[in-house]
């Protein structure tokens, strides 16, 4: 039996009923008072391009971003080394995470308003740099792994 | 008919039971694991509370409510919550990518939806998973200063963080049972430690490729990097490692940053022209009026303040100038007067600025001339700019031309 097998214990499902459904309200109307907000100041909002960044960024995560990860997973899984796998993995993880987040900053969107001081970095150098760091610390990391594996398999000497 | 039992076989394999959403098919990994999702939940919870309550205090700094003062001191205050605003936002991301892998594949359970409860949770994931992806991606973007939007960004940044903190209630409320349970018990695999021969099927070593342990170590460092490059956009001694801020505390205009430029503000003929006045004015005994050169000759008291910026950068000077109450006492304000500080920039929200009580009387509210020893640059706000303790860097208003006593 794996541990996948351990189902869900439905009473500590009945327990928590009373909490679902106050909680259920309270969030909803916390959710209501949102959505009355921005119908209310619809002149700094605009409901209507909210609405499609709000919708927009869920479906570009399901059906775009995460099926990528999907695969990229399986990929990973089926070509590399499985003593590297792990550290693959994190470096994906990590320098992915950073890419991600440097997307503006590296195409400088904030260039049209000509301030000197907003994005004063080389931020394609600097990402670069970042990520190689990260990318380091994974060859470093993998090659201690594989020492350390490979030491504790030999076995003691007798002389 | 085997083609049906074809495609029946298929959306089994592609699609996932909603009772047992660790049994899945496709999507088979150990990591999607409950006590893994509770973790990588309960650290998300930790963060948009952060998020959600420092957000709430800038607001109310900018829509201040007359029952509901702001506290002027401690003078960093405001530093302190914005900044944990900007850092925990950022931190977020990989954590919140990070909990939608995990439990991604109930996205796809069938049947869709089982019972009232049941459907009334998976309508409240929609608020949840895309109002936390909004609340990341814009709040990442407006750092950056990249707008592909056509809404404002507080407003909507603002309301749709109530969208998702109701969400977010809901979400608690029918996972926290689950939650407990999985936190509270220990973890079902033996640590590495403990691997042996015996154990190695089920050891975290079995598995080739990151552990959970692993992983979520992997998450938080990911949140790790990207606070420790950017942070050091507000904690200075960090500031060589903020190799990805959006600012850096010693680039600008006299070695500091800026958010709206004299030009961008539209002032570039107006600050500097012989013709700039400061008025006193509003319900006061005596209308006053200065010229530049008076206001320098006037600017006697010193404070050292930071200045922080909404989007989460700031830094400390030395500020020189003309106090506020010191203004008002002259104009022969009432003791309970307030003030309002207008630009000479038109047309924007941040022309001007609200002082309530404590702030217009407290002794380091400044309308500042000078700071670190120079007179303040164009881009800084010259002839005269606003400087107050705990007050957002929106709200400290330059090229101050009009002080109305309310």
């Amino acid at each position: 039996m794996t541990d996948h097998d351990v189902p869900i214990v439905e009473p500590e499902r009945r327990l928590g009923r009373p909490m679902f459904w106050v909680s259920a309200v309270v969030g909803w109307a916390v959710i209501a008072y949102g959505i009355r907000g921005l119908l209310h100041h619809h002149i700094d909002t605009r409901p209507a391009n909210l609405a499609k960044f709000f919708v927009g960024g869920a479906l570009a995560h399901d059906l775009l971003f995460a099926p990528v990860v999907l695969v990229v997973g399986v990929l990973l899984v089926r070509a590399a080394p499985r003593p590297a796998r792990a550290w693959l993995q994190a470096g994906l993880i990590v320098s992915g995470c950073l890419v991600l987040f440097s997307y503006p900053l590296v195409r400088d969107y904030a260039k049209v308003i000509h301030n000197p001081s907003s994005l004063p970095h080389n931020y394609t150098a600097n990402l670069a740099v970042t990520v190689g760091v990260v990318w380091g610390a994974v060859i470093v990391g993998a090659l201690a792994t594989a020492v350390l594996r490979r030491r504790a398999s030999r076995p003691p000497r007798t002389d | 008919m085997p083609a049906r039992e074809a495609i029946e076989r298929r959306v089994r394999e592609l699609t996932t039971d909603p009772d047992q959403p660790l049994h899945q098919h496709a999507y088979q990994s150990p990591l999607r694991d409950e006590r893994l999702a509770a973790w990588l939940g309960a650290s998300l919870g930790i963060l948009f509370s952060i998020c959600f309550v420092t957000g709430l205090y800038s607001h109310l700094h900018q829509h201040p409510l007359s029952w509901l003062p702001v506290p002027s001191r401690p003078a960093g205050l405001y530093r302190v919550t914005q900044s944990l605003h900007v850092a925990a936002g950022i931190a977020s991301m990989p954590i919140l990518l990070a909990k939608l892998w995990v439990v991604w594949p109930r996205f796809v359970s069938l049947p869709p939806v089982k019972n009232a409860a049941h459907l009334v949770e998976r309508i409240g994931l929609f608020p949840l998973v895309a109002g936390g992806i909004f609340m990341v991606f814009s709040g990442i973007a407006n750092i950056a200063q990249w707008y592909p939007w056509r809404f404002g960004f507080p407003a909507a940044h603002y309301w749709v963080a109530w969208i998702v903190v109701g969400a977010l209630v809901a979400h608690v409320g029918a996972k926290w049972a689950i939650a407990r349970r999985a936190l509270a018990r220990p973890s079902r695999r033996p640590p590495l430690g403990a691997a042996d021969d015996a154990l190695g099927a089920v050891a975290e070593r079995a598995h080739p490729g990151l552990s959970r342990r692993g992983f979520l170590g992997t998450v938080f460092g990911a949140a790790g990097v990207l606070t420790l490059t950017t942070v050091g956009q507000t904690v200075t001694p960090l500031r060589r490692l903020a190799l990805l801020a959006p600012r850096d505390p010693a680039v600008g205009p006299q070695g500091r940053p800026v958010n709206r430029s004299a030009a961008n503000a539209g002032v570039l003929q107006s600050a500097p022209s012989p013709d700039y006045r400061l008025v006193v004015e509003g319900k006061v005994r005596r209308r006053l009026s200065f010229d530049a050169s008076q206001l320098e000759s006037m600017a006697a008291h010193e404070a050292t303040l930071p200045i922080s910026c909404v989007e989460g950068w700031s830094y400390s000077a030395r500020w020189r100038g003309v106090r506020v109450r010191d203004l008002l006492v002259m104009a022969g304000a009432a003791p309970s007067a307030t003030a309002r500080v207008h630009s000479l920039e038109q047309g924007s929200v941040y022309s001007s600025s609200f002082l309530d009580h404590a702030q217009a009387h407290d002794r380091d509210t400044l309308l500042a001339t000078h700071f670190d020893g120079m007179r303040l640059d164009l881009d800084h706000g010259f002839p005269l700019r606003l400087i107050g303790p705990g007050r957002p860097g929106v709200n400290q208003t330059k090229w101050v031309t009009r002080l109305v006593v309310e």
